[in-house]
């Protein structure tokens, strides 16, 4: 059984999130405020990701997984939207983030990808940033933004990119924790937490605890929840299409830490939230008891699930 | 139904042809076009060994999600093609051909793929509007690429058999500019 056949069952709901005047949205990142507005960032491309499924009959000219952009322009090119939703996760306002023109881009992957919202000093956006070198290194970014929640507007003030102490060709998916500002949670296996107050990031830990059958990858926020941090994560279970390219399944699991962010434990299983093969969390928050997962499905569609508080306390046992 | 609850239905049936077919279409009417794709896509590929019209009205419905996203012409046609050689007895597919070559003005193409959609019988209906109206369509692009390719006397005789018949009024209008301007 999916997560959202069993959420919304149980009394959960689930909220497609589109963004007027696109062609569709993904990956989005919920989060609530201080002043309980329920915030999602979506990212929006300017591609189509072409993905067959099954027995792959119907592949795209260039096989099964294609990243279709414009024939003429062959960026990968991601805007972000923030949206705000309703109790009942209507989208209320949109605007596309103003983000600062502080380059120019030099490579095919253009702008803020897969950025998580969290609220720290101030709003921040933080996801993976690829256009600021010709062969494409990836570093976490802090966008700072100003919401303005009259007019609806959303604007970039300024921007860290973060460094890593050792030789890395792409940093993505760090997982911010939405009470310990600047941390993250860089790898599951084993545990690695870093702190990025300015430009450079320092590790702050590293330690195995529980130790995941298959590598975790980022995933929601890490949040509060009762006496522990919760997240979800995800895992590719990789394979060969009949072209030798690259493939994968994108299954999730929820992961518990203790306030040491210890990784004390993980779901026995993995789950999907529609059964596609390509589905992908980076938000999570807790509202009204509930948990709300956002998740990209496809990286065409974007949805909100509002997932019951006994659903999660099952899945916590389940994962400790 | 709303997008909402034609994705919970899925959630239960998730490989349902029918239902993937439901929730494409839904995002489709919204212009949602990338998130029609994945599930016209899904559509496709859980639907062949068993629903054969809703995936061929499907692999055409990506074809044109994809020309609405503009630049991406060998994407829309090779949905095309996968539609044409999935049940290649219908005429559907070959009309959508051999239109997509009219509008890039390959003449030659346009001409070849409507004389072949020409000897499609097969007419069953289809689960949902795929702008094929029957085989003037086809003697429609026949009449216009003819002329093109220096065949007048067909092109003027196939566009004065298209005034005999009954077709939609846009087609007619089409019909009577195009002799104003060639005879």
């Amino acid at each position: 059984m999916n997560l959202v056949q069993k959420a919304v069952g149980q009394g959960g709901k689930l909220a497609p999130i589109a963004i007027p005047g696109t062609f569709g949205g993904m990956n989005p990142s919920v989060f609530i405020d201080h002043d309980g507005d329920i915030l999602v960032n979506v990212r929006v491309v300017n591609y189509i990701l072409y993905h067959s499924e099954n027995e792959q009959r119907f592949p795209s000219r260039w096989g099964p997984l294609a990243y279709l952009h414009p024939e003429k322009d062959q960026r990968l090119v991601t805007e972000n939207y923030v949206v705000r939703l309703n109790s009942n996760l209507e989208v209320t306002d949109c605007a596309k983030v103003e983000m600062l023109e502080l380059h120019q881009p030099i490579w095919e992957f253009v702008g803020l990808e897969d950025a998580r919202l969290v609220y720290w000093d101030d709003y921040y956006l933080i996801g993976v940033r690829r256009d600021t070198t010709t062969n494409g290194v990836g570093r976490m970014e802090k966008s700072k933004v100003s919401i303005d929640k009259n007019a609806w507007t959303i604007k970039e003030i300024s921007r860290e990119r973060i460094e890593v102490p050792s030789q890395s060709y792409c940093e993505k998916n760090w997982m911010p924790i939405t009470d310990k500002p600047f941390h993250f949670v860089k790898w599951h296996s084993p545990l690695e937490v870093m702190k990025a107050e300015g430009t450079m990031a320092e590790q702050v830990s590293l330690k195995q605890g529980v130790q995941p059958s298959q590598d975790q990858r980022g995933g929601s926020q890490l949040i509060r929840w009762g006496s522990v941090y919760i997240a979800i994560t995800h895992e590719v279970d990789l394979f060969k299409n009949y072209l030798i390219q690259k493939d994968g399944i994108y299954r999730h699991r929820l992961c518990v830490y203790d306030d040491d962010l210890n990784l004390v434990g993980i779901s026995p299983e993995p789950f999907s939230f529609l059964d596609g093969r390509i589905e992908f969390c980076v938000g999570a928050a807790e509202y009204e008891g509930d948990l709300l997962v956002s998740f990209g499905f496809q990286d065409n569609a974007a949805f909100v699930l509002r997932v019951p508080r006994a659903i999660v306390e099952d899945m916590i046992a389940e994962a400790l | 139904m709303s997008i909402e609850a034609l994705i919970v239905d899925l959630s239960h049936d998730p490989f349902s042809p029918e239902l993937n077919f439901q929730v494409a279409q839904a995002y489709d009417k919204e212009k949602q076009t990338a998130s029609a794709v994945s599930f016209y896509l899904r559509t496709a590929e859980y639907g062949k060994d068993s629903h054969p019209s809703l995936v061929y009205v499907s692999l055409l419905k990506l074809a044109k999600c994809f020309e609405e996203q503009n630049d991406r012409l060998h994407t829309v046609s090779n949905c095309i093609l996968q539609a044409v050689s999935y049940l290649p007895y219908r005429p559907e597919a070959y009309f959508w051909m051999a239109r997509f070559h009219e509008r890039q003005q390959n003449w030659q193409e346009c001409y070849t793929w409507a004389r072949m959609g020409g000897n499609q019988a097969i007419n069953t209906p289809l689960p949902d509007d795929v702008d094929y109206h029957g085989t003037y369509c086809l003697m429609f692009e026949r009449a216009v690429s003819a002329w093109w390719i220096g065949r007048k006397d067909e092109s003027v005789s196939t566009f004065q058999r298209l005034l005999e018949m009954d077709i939609a009024p846009e087609y007619r209008q089409a019909v009577e500019d195009n002799l104003a301007r060639i005879i």
